[in-house]
């Protein structure tokens, strides 16, 4: 009896009432307009062509969307806008949320869709070249903002992928607290990543980095628990010292090149002798540590499953994209020798970025391959994503490590890690956005606990269906495009480099079929399969949250069907405006043929050895292996680190404080001794 | 051309103060308040002008009662004197303001008045010390700064101040004689005490006794070490700038030292000068290692503590090894770099204690492990806190990020590149004990499990302060070159 009494009670509490109110109508609203403005621009951008010459469209004589292009090409400080809105809407959300939740979240939505428009207008200048703005005076040196092709790509990216999570965000926050804080700091992470990816120097992509970090940092532990107190400990203490690492590569570039700009300077870094591996590396391990790289991972799958979903979602999906972005833009500007010098191009200049690329590839394939690894031994879906989080990671890092070994060559697995890089932004929010919205309605994040849920929530387990395809790299959803792009640039790797890049290829492989057989496991397990009973009488589908789902699934869809338009109206610009060779593009990028015999194939064989490692796996119960502890990066390398620091000072406080203090006098009569030593001797 | 007389104005106008605000008030009311505020506000706005002519008009050298420099005393007024004095009497206005009603909670009514009194004596000192060119006359002035630095120190009439006055004016004497000794010794060498002229005769004297200017350089060495805290000669600083009254040590730690490193700046490169300490003692080599030491061990005793102030002062001590690393650096940069961390630490650490000590005003919370869940309590308080403290991490957008920018570029300039991993190290320790704080007082429940946002609860007149002393650091922090415009023209004075 007692157990009837309560059910209700706790149904009562799940129970959401969902009403069409004015944040819903806001919602739709901007999401139809959305939807027509990315149409339209899609059309713009389709009619521009792939080369430059090509953007009859946007002569004012000939449309009206000639004219406005007109007037919108003459503001240049447009990246500028697009970064203060979120910053200054930021506290303006806060203030309001306190008087009306509703009309805080409104604002919430309505500020992410104009920064997003803000993006999108930025594209006619961004088309002819990049849109340069300057503040002088900050920082001493002055704030640069640059856009090109690349950073629009992030951008866009980041603003659609922002928007929806925005839309989403309210019906999921419902069961949490402090949502004021939550919007304050999450619009300012937004404009902090804004910032990195619109700046012209690294100095400036510093400070907004650094600003990301820390404001991330309040979006990862906002419940408070004490699991997420401590994943946040580790995420901002290793966020602080990735960043104290960029500095250093910053201020050792500085002084041994003289400067910031994000320009070729592999002549100037040559002459800089052994100190231009050590910028390297502290640039690397900078970025690294955001991008999820492998020994640096370890913040990642803690931080994001604790994470309110919608912060994971962001994490995953833009957030630890801009380290990728970081080790981009380095290795498109500081490793490449100058273009206007290509007659008399020394061979020598490309070794750092050889070197360096050979190192990310190994490093790109050994994340992939551990992320993949533990990703299969999770039960719990938000770590299990957060793995898949440092697989794909793997993946692109192994794309910009391709580039970055090929020189010039590089187009390749420059444009298949940006293009993954979106893709992996679309699927990986949705995916955490699906998970986040079972977990509201189950309060249960156990996969193997869960089942059957298509008949409660259909429609969630379709974009679930549709995201695990894109993710596994199914043809006619938009992962296969960009995994097929950096199969292609692996291979190019060995067949243009060294030998020992077939085996990479291999392991290449062996993780998409993981891939596939852990997202075999989430959909099976979560989505079919029999309804325990207690989730009998639980909520369906939300409308808000599936709204923003389905634009994500949309998106991903969309690409997939044309893979080549993204490639053509985007990626390959954002390729030319970098050093790499024309013809390369023109012969293997241009007009790419995604949907050919071979690609098909391998996916064919990747999903059926997926299907075979999720058999022999479930038969033989090798998805619930416990790692040795020594295993564990953690144990073995930070704690003690941490220790050594944290334990050390106090044990030298307790022993050296007062015993420095009590002999204040004698310190004082042996250091006048010894100074006064010293100086007569020098005579 | 009334400018000129400012000077003497400004320290006459303070001691003035010093000496009526005891005998006009018996007990502190309203009017004292308008009373010590206006005279502050007086003498800062005369500096100000002061400032302001000395950028467009050049620089002068003041005589005393116009006797000849030989015999009298000299003020050097240029834009270094100038910039720092202005700066000193802003950061003590905003500091008074704030103190105005905290002090009521930390001594006896019936010391208000005297203590300030002693503020302003405290004042006399730093400006006069800032100002003088005269070698003996700084003696003098050191000796009014400690006595009355001792007298604040102990005004709360616990044991553990009078442990801590105590400890100061021993060590404080012992310094205080060893530059008087080295003043004599220079003296005997060049046979003048301003530091102008002794710095003519330092190449002849360098030729005939040697030895008296090398011992005097030991001795001044080890007495200004003890007097700006150098890392092993810091003992007296952790207990004296804990236990004194909130704003005071806000003053001790914030100014009152870093008038003894315009001392040594003025005795290494004004009096001995470059060619001396550079070339033939390469002194300068050694500051850079006591302050390398200073910056990762004061770093590493502040992980250590469990007082907030206490906690604070060891991250003084760190913050000081910044500024001795860039004078050891003795290069413009270097010493631009030392003079902007002067001010950029100036306004963190008095960020940093104000705030701290606007926590103790209302929940008298020293230990750093009771302080969960303040930033509910007291959000305001705790942003300022926080500002502060992401600056001494170096943060970009706070004035810290700026001085170890340039720190760092001074590093590099002067080819040791070892110190940058130093740098790095000490920001690093800097976060391990400063970011606890922060995430403690904002992301964890309050003793009484309520999540509540609150009002500070505490009197305007010690927000006030400590907004606008946040607003400066975030000032700072974007626009350094407000400050370095100056520096840069103050830097030549020294090289």
């Amino acid at each position: 009896m007692k157990d009837l009494n309560r059910k209700p009670k706790e149904n009562f509490l799940q129970r959401i009432p969902e009403s069409l109110d004015s944040f819903c109508v806001n919602c739709i609203l901007v999401f139809i307009l959305t939807i027509f403005l990315v149409g339209i621009f899609i059309f713009i951008t389709m009619a521009s062509g792939i080369g430059p010459g090509g953007n009859l469209i946007f002569d004012a004589k000939f449309s009206i969307a000639g004219t406005f292009v007109n007037l919108i090409n003459n503001i240049p400080y447009l990246p500028f806008i697009a970064i203060l809105i979120p910053l200054i809407g930021g506290p303006i959300e806060a203030y309001i949320g306190r008087k009306s939740e509703t009309l805080r979240d409104s604002t919430v939505v309505n500020s992410t869709f104009v920064t997003f428009l803000i993006i999108l207008a930025m594209y006619p200048q961004v088309a002819e070249g990049s849109i340069d703005y300057f503040i002088p005076g900050v920082f001493g040196v002055g704030l640069y903002f640059t856009v090109d092709m690349l950073g629009f790509i992030m951008a866009m990216t980041a603003g659609i992928l922002w928007l929806m999570v925005t839309i989403y965000t309210r019906d999921y926050m419902k069961i949490e607290r402090h949502r004021n804080r939550f919007s304050l700091w999450m619009a300012v992470t937004f404009g902090g990543i804004l910032g990195t990816i619109f700046a012209g120097d690294i100095l400036t992509m510093f400070l907004f980095f650094e600003m990301m970090t820390l404001t991330s940092y309040m979006l990862v532990a906002h419940n408070q628990s004490k699991e997420s107190m401590l994943a946040g400990n580790n995420y901002i203490y290793m966020g602080v010292a990735g960043g104290l690492s960029i500095l250093l590569g910053i201020i050792l570039l500085y002084v041994y090149t003289g400067t910031l700009q994000f320009v070729p300077l592999a002549a100037e870094l040559n002459e800089a002798g052994w100190i231009k591996y050590v910028i390297t590396l502290f640039f690397v391990l900078g970025f690294g540590v955001k991008a999820g790289m492998l020994p640096l991972h370890i913040w990642l799958p803690k931080a994001h499953p604790v994470a309110p979903t919608p912060a994971s979602a962001l994490l995953s999906g833009i957030l630890i994209k801009v380290g990728a972005f970081g080790l981009l833009r380095i290795i498109t500007s500081f490793f490449v020798p100058d273009i206007s010098s290509l007659g008399e191009l020394d061979p020598t200049l490309w070794s750092v970025s050889e070197n360096l690329g050979a190192v990310i590839i190994w490093v790109g394939i050994a994340t992939m391959t551990v992320g993949v690894f533990m990703a299969l031994q999770q039960s719990h879906m938000k770590k299990m994503l957060a793995y898949h989080s440092i697989s794909q990671m793997g993946y692109i890092v192994m794309g910009i490590g391709v580039a970055a070994y090929l020189g010039d060559y590089g187009a390749m697995g420059f444009t298949g890690s940006v293009y993954h890089i979106v893709n992996h932004a679309l699927f990986k929010g949705l995916l955490f956005m699906v998970a986040g919205l079972v977990y509201l309605r189950t309060k249960e994040q156990d996969m193997y606990k869960l089942g059957g849920l298509w008949r409660k929530m259909p429609f969630t387990a379709l974009v679930c269906l549709i995201a695990a395809l894109g993710i596994t790299g199914m043809p006619g959803f938009n992962g296969f495009a960009s995994k097929s792009m950096l199969h292609h640039a692996i291979i190019e790797a060995y067949e243009y480099g060294h030998s020992s890049f077939r085996y990479a290829e291999v392991m290449f492989t062996i993780v998409s079929a993981g891939t596939v057989c852990s997202f075999i496991k989430l959909f099976g397990y979560v989505f079919l399969g029999k309804l325990p009973e207690k989730y009998e009488k639980i909520d369906g589908d939300n409308g808000m949250m599936d709204m923003a789902m389905a634009g994500l699934a949309i998106l991903i869809v969309a690409i997939g069907q044309a893979p080549n338009y993204f490639l053509n109206a985007f990626l390959i610009p954002a390729a030319r405006q970098f050093v790499y060779d024309p013809y390369f593009i023109n012969n293997y990028l241009v007009d790419m043929n995604f949907f050919n015999y071979a690609d098909i194939s391998i996916m064919f064989w990747i999903y059926l050895f997926g299907f075979g490692i999720f058999f022999i796996g479930s038969r033989y119960h090798l998805f619930h292996l416990t790692m040795p502890d020594w295993m564990d990066v953690e144990t073995t390398l930070y704690r003690p680190i941490y220790n050594l620091v944290y334990k050390n000072a106090i044990k030298i406080t307790d022993r050296y404080e007062m015993t420095i203090i009590k002999e204040d006098v004698i310190i004082y009569t042996v250091i006048l001794t010894v100074a006064l030593i010293i100086l007569t001797r020098i005579i | 051309m009334a400018y000129l007389q400012f000077p003497l104005f400004i320290l006459f106008i303070l001691l003035l103060g010093a000496v009526i605000t005891p005998l006009l008030m018996k007990r502190f009311n309203k009017k004292g308040q308008y009373f010590i505020i206006s005279i502050l506000m007086v003498s800062l706005s005369l500096s100000g002008y002061l400032l302001f002519q000395v950028m467009t008009q050049g620089s002068y050298m003041y005589n005393v009662g116009n006797w000849s420099p030989t015999i009298g005393i000299q003020f050097s007024i240029d834009e270094f004197s100038t910039m720092m004095v202005f700066f000193i009497l802003l950061m003590t206005t905003l500091v008074v303001i704030y103190s105005l009603r905290d002090i009521e909670h930390e001594i006896l009514p019936m010391q208000i008045p005297v203590y300030y009194s002693l503020i302003f004596l405290l004042l006399v000192g730093m400006v006069g010390i800032t100002f003088t060119n005269d070698l003996f006359n700084t003696y003098v002035f050191m000796e009014i700064l400690a006595m009355t630095s001792c007298a604040i120190i102990s005004i709360k009439r616990k044991k553990a101040n009078f442990m801590a006055a105590f400890k100061y004016l021993m060590l404080n004497t012992l310094a205080s004689i060893s530059f008087l000794f080295g003043v004599t010794l220079l003296y005997m060498a060049t046979g003048y005490l301003n530091i102008t002229e002794m710095s003519k005769q330092m190449v002849v004297a360098w030729e005939l006794y040697p030895t008296n200017i090398l011992l005097a350089l030991g001795f001044m060495a080890a007495g200004l070490g003890i007097k700006a805290a150098v890392f092993p000669l810091h003992t007296w600083l952790p207990d004296a700038h804990s236990s004194a009254p909130t704003p005071s040590s806000a003053l001790l730690s914030g100014l009152v030292v870093k008038v003894y490193i315009f001392v040594t700046m003025k005795v290494l490169f004004r009096l001995v000068g470059t060619s001396i300490i550079i070339g033939n003692l390469g002194i300068h080599n050694y500051i850079a290692y006591f302050a390398a030491v200073g910056m990762i061990m004061g770093s590493v005793f502040a992980i250590g503590q469990k007082d907030i102030k206490r906690m604070l002062a060891y991250s003084s001590v760190a913050q000081l090894g910044y500024i001795f690393l860039g004078i050891g650096m003795a290069t413009t940069q270097g010493l631009s770099v030392s003079l902007f961390h002067v001010v950029s630490h100036g306004l963190m650490k008095s960020a940093l204690f104000l705030s701290a000590g606007a926590v103790i005003y209302k929940t008298e919370k020293r230990k750093i492990s009771d302080l969960s869940g303040i930033g509910y309590e007291m959000p305001l308080t705790m942003i300022v806190f926080s500002i502060a403290a992401l600056g001494m991490i170096g943060i970009p957008g706070m004035s810290g990020f700026m001085s170890k920018w340039y720190l760092a570029l001074a590093v590099l300039e002067s080819g040791q590149p070892l110190y940058l991993i130093v740098i790095l190290l000490s920001s690093f320790l800097n976060a391990v004990y400063y970011l606890p704080i922060i995430v403690a007082a904002f992301l964890k429940p309050r003793e009484d499990g309520s999540e509540e946002m609150t009002r500070d609860g505490i009197p305007r007149t010690m927000t006030m302060p400590m907004v606008i002393i946040a607003g400066l650091i975030i000032l700072v922090g974007i626009f350094p070159q407000i400050i370095m415009n100056i520096i840069e023209r103050a830097v030549p004075t020294f090289l």
